[in-house]
This record gives structure tokens, C-alpha cells and sequence, in this order.
């Protein structure tokens, strides 16, 4: 019974450390971002890994997510006779929903991962001591670009991701579904306001946030040789991908009441 | 060698889950000397070098680096100050993102040297740790005595007066660490740098030492100039340099050794 106890006191314990490596590196980055020096050629090699780099999967999901988005509205709105209204119901969605959070989902498991794993793998290596040595910031020149990098790109993905996946539902609609395109592209529009967009963006925005400081931290912090490295990938991922869908939640209920 | 104090720490103590690595470590390393700091495996010599280096707080103690009390520096400050230490790593620690030429380079393209000169001093550096023309390779791309000697031309390249070495013959082979070996006698002769290394190997100590200490259960147990290590009485330093299992030093899950029957 002790044993049981001291085990739930030890995973606890853990449990709170942990937690408080993601405020104490958020912290850290906060300080620190104002004050030189800036590694600018590392964030724009971050731009290109988070948001180049993650183009096709992005856009991949987006125009199959807006496809079937029309499909399966046109399908519920054909029962009663509102097929017009396919048009808003993929506009609206995913501006206000389903862009933000399928790309946040998505770049959660291509930079989150890599983030915590390439940091990881620096830790254990000891190269991130190596930096320090040779007299510069870890936190500087690996993390603030990273962080950086997550939370400018992740709004530009967004919106990509928005006006492919509005296309996608276009494409289907007008060519597979026999809709008429002027009315389509109209009422695209028709019932949008300024918020659903920039919703859509403050929560890409946000997202990018959580992707960065997980990654980082779970990376940064890594310890435990290959296997550490292993579990702070999985661990990133994880948490980045449930926290995005929580925050996703919190922010809705935030902005639209 | 001068009596100047370049490396000092006085009562450092640091402990890891209750389990106490360092106690009351006392050390001071004299500017132009060679000081390596042997110990069984597990008994804080590299919690010592990170507590030196300011990578790890130490829990107690100071450390003083120059004549500087480091523990009073915030991280910018010790950031600057790090220009005058190189440190070579146990696994070489090369980034591996960046070629050859970059990482022996890093410092000085950090302080804004053109790239070319910067790319220049590193070939040259290069060369003087015996690995020409290979500035375009990768680190991926080199056996381990390579990378050590790269991790040897980083350290060295910004010119540091004090160089620390962390294991910097494990893992190489006999050949390679001659080698390496001798690179570092003729960088403490030709340079005059300060050199603190951390090792268990004695043949290392034999060559390259002033003077040495022995770490045993988290204290300086020790400190002998080099002539002395043979005259050695203590029981617990000749166990050490004889290489033996049997003796005061306990080694955990031995089987003890049977007596030959007579």
C-alpha cells in the first residue's frame, strides 16, 4: 500500500515538474526575444521548415476536407430542399473551424515531433551544451526561431488552407454535384462577416503558439538518452494535438459569446 | 607555469535526488598548468566540469573563473565571458546541421568575422589538427577520431586561453588516441593555454598532467603532481591507478574474488 502511494506521489511529482518546464521556458522566450542578438537567418530557416516545407500536407488535407465537406452537406441539405446552403456551410466552416484546427492538428504532427526530436537528439548529444560553451543561447538561437517560426506561419497556412479547401468544395459542387457556380460562389460569401476570418486567424495563431512551446520544451528539456528522445516526440505530439482541441474549444466560447 | 589562479572552486556541493554527487569540492588550477581530474565512472567528474562551466548550478559554493566569482554573473555575463574557454566534448558534441568548416568556425561567425575569413582561420585550424580539406563534409560524414579532432579545432579556434576536456580519449582506439594525445601536449606547449581534463585514463595522466586529483565519493580525495602518482601511498589512488578490482574501492554486484587455496 506504501509502495502504491509513493508511486502515485513519485508520478505526481513528475507530473508538476514537467507542467512547470512549459511556463518556465515560455518565460525564458518572452524575456529574451526582445534583446539582442538575433538569429534571423535561423528563423527564416524555421519559416521554411514550418511553413514551406509543410505546404503539400496542409493543402492535401484541406481540399479533401472541403470536398467532402460539400459533399456530405449537399447530401443532409438535399432532404429538404437547401442545397443552396452548401456553399455557406463549407465557408463558414472552414474559416471558423475546421481551417485552423485540421492545420494546427496537422503541423502539431510534422513540427511538433520534429521540433522535440531535433532539439532532443541535441540535448542528449550534448550539443545544445556545446552552444553554451561556445558562447551562445540555446534559448536564443534554437528556441526563439522555432517559437517564432510556429506562431507566424501557422496564420498563412490557415488561411492557404481556407481558400483551397473553399475551392475544393467548389469543385465538387459545381462539377460533380451539377450546382450552378455563380449562385455557389455567391452564397460562398453571402453570410460570411470579418470575425469568422479573423477568428479563423487568432486561432492559427494560438495554435502555433502551443505547437512551438511544446516542441521546444519537450525537446529542450529531453532527457534519457534515445529513448527519452522518443518519449518527448510522442509526448509532443500528443499534448500539442489534445491542447489544440481544447483550445480550440475555449477560444470558440471565448470570441463568439 | 604562473601562480596566477585561473580556474577555482571553493566548497562546491551538488546533489541529485537526495543522492549528493559533489561535496566540498576544492579546486584551484593554476594558469598555464595541466590539471586532469581522475575518478571511478559515476563520481561526479563531469557534474564538476558542467558546475565549472555554469551548465549546472551548484547547490552550495562558487566557482571562479579569471578571478571572476561566476555564481554572481548573470547568463549574458557568462555568455561573454565564455570567449576565453573552449571545451571539448566527450562525444564531440558537432552540430550535426552544419559542415565541418561551420562548426570549427561557429564563434567567430557568431562575432561577426566575414565568412571568409572565418572559413579561412578554420581551414587552418584544420589543417593544424592534422584534417585538411575536409571543411565541406558533414559531421555525419567523419569516423569518431575525426570528430574528436574537429571537436579539438572548435574549441581552439576563437583562441581561448583555457581549454577543458571531457573524456577525450573514450572511445578511440589506441592509435587514434595517441594521436590525440599528442595534439593536446603540443596545444598546451605551443599555445600556453590553461587545460583542465576530466578522464580515467592514466596513460593520459602520465603524459599531459601537471598535477591531478582524484575524485572519490563526491570529494577531492587526492592531489598529487604528476612525479608524485607513482610514490603514492593512499590505498584508494593506488587501487585506482593499478586498475584493480580488489581494494577499498568497492565495486557494486562484484562477486568477491576467491583466495587460492594453499
Amino acid at each position: 500500500m506504501i509502495a502504491l502511494l509513493e508511486n502515485i506521489g513519485a508520478l505526481l511529482q513528475r507530473m508538476f515538474l514537467q507542467a512547470g518546464l512549459y511556463p518556465t521556458l515560455l518565460l525564458k522566450i518572452l524575456a529574451r526575444m526582445p534583446r539582442r542578438p538575433f538569429f534571423a537567418r535561423q528563423l527564416m530557416l524555421q519559416c521554411e521548415e514550418v511553413g514551406v516545407q509543410s505546404l503539400p500536407v496542409v493543402l492535401l488535407t484541406a481540399v479533401f476536407t472541403g470536398m467532402v465537406l460539400a459533399l456530405q452537406s449537399y447530401i443532409g441539405f438535399h432532404r429538404f430542399g437547401a442545397e443552396s446552403m452548401t456553399a455557406t456551410v463549407v465557408s463558414l466552416s472552414m474559416l471558423r473551424e475546421l481551417g485552423p484546427v485540421l492545420v494546427g492538428l496537422m503541423v502539431a504532427g510534422r513540427i511538433g515531433a520534429s521540433f522535440a526530436a531535433e532539439l532532443g537528439t541535441m540535448r542528449v548529444t550534448e550539443q545544445i551544451d556545446a552552444l553554451w560553451t561556445l558562447s551562445t543561447d540555446p534559448v536564443r538561437y534554437l528556441v526563439i526561431p522555432r517559437f517564432l517560426a510556429a506562431c507566424l506561419m501557422m496564420p498563412l497556412l490557415v488561411v492557404l488552407a481556407d481558400g483551397i479547401g473553399i475551392l475544393g468544395g467548389y469543385a465538387i459542387s459545381v462539377h460533380a454535384l451539377d450546382q450552378n457556380p455563380t449562385v455557389y460562389w455567391n452564397n460562398t460569401f453571402l453570410y460570411l462577416k470579418e470575425i469568422d476570418f479573423y477568428s479563423g486567424l487568432f486561432k492559427a495563431f494560438v495554435f502555433g503558439m502551443i505547437i512551438g512551446l511544446i516542441g521546444c520544451t519537450e525537446g529542450f528539456y529531453c532527457e534519457g538518452g534515445a529513448v527519452g528522445v522518443g518519449e518527448a516526440t510522442t509526448r509532443a505530439v500528443v499534448l500539442s494535438a489534445m491542447s489544440i482541441l481544447v483550445g480550440d474549444y475555449v477560444l470558440t466560447a471565448v470570441i463568439f459569446q | 607555469m604562473s601562480h596566477e589562479v585561473k580556474i577555482s572552486t571553493r566548497g562546491l556541493r551538488k546533489c541529485f535526488n537526495g543522492r549528493v554527487v559533489l561535496e566540498h569540492v576544492d579546486l584551484d588550477i593554476r594558469a598555464g598548468e595541466s590539471h586532469v581530474i581522475v575518478g571511478l565512472s559515476g563520481t561526479g567528474k563531469s557534474v564538476l566540469l558542467k558546475c565549472i562551466l555554469g551548465l549546472l548550478s551548484p547547490d552550495a559554493g562558487t566557482v571562479w573563473i579569471n578571478g571572476e566569482d561566476w555564481s554572481k554573473l548573470d547568463e549574458d555575463q557568462k555568455l561573454a565571458r565564455m570567449r576565453c574557454i573552449g571545451v571539448v566534448f566527450q562525444g564531440s558534441a558537432l552540430f550535426d546541421s552544419l559542415p565541418v568548416w561551420e562548426n570549427v568556425a561557429f564563434v567567430l561567425l557568431r562575432h561577426g568575422m566575414p565568412q571568409s575569413e572565418a572559413r579561412t582561420r578554420a581551414e587552418e585550424v584544420l589543417e593544424w589538427v592534422g584534417l585538411p580539406g575536409i571543411g565541406d563534409k558533414m559531421p555525419a560524414e567523419l569516423s569518431g577520431g575525426m570528430k574528436k579532432r574537429v571537436g579539438l579545432a572548435r574549441a581552439i579556434c576563437h583562441r581561448p586561453d583555457i581549454i577543458l576536456y571531457d573524456e577525450p580519449l573514450t572511445g578511440l582506439d589506441p592509435v587514434m588516441a595517441d594521436a590525440i594525445l599528442r595534439l593536446m601536449s603540443r596545444l598546451h606547449e605551443e599555445l600556453q593555454v590553461t587545460s583542465l581534463t576530466i578522464s580515467h585514463n592514466m596513460n593520459l595522466v602520465r603524459r599531459f598532467s601537471d598535477r591531478v586529483s582524484m575524485l572519490y565519493e563526491g570529494r577531492i580525495h587526492q592531489q598529487l603532481h604528476r612525479d608524485e602518482i607513482d610514490a603514492c601511498t593512499d590505498p584508494v589512488f593506488r587501487q585506482f591507478v593499478m586498475g584493480s578490482a580488489s581494494g577499498p574501492i568497492q565495486v557494486q554486484g562484484m562477486i568477491p574474488q576467491r583466495r587460492e587455496r594453499a
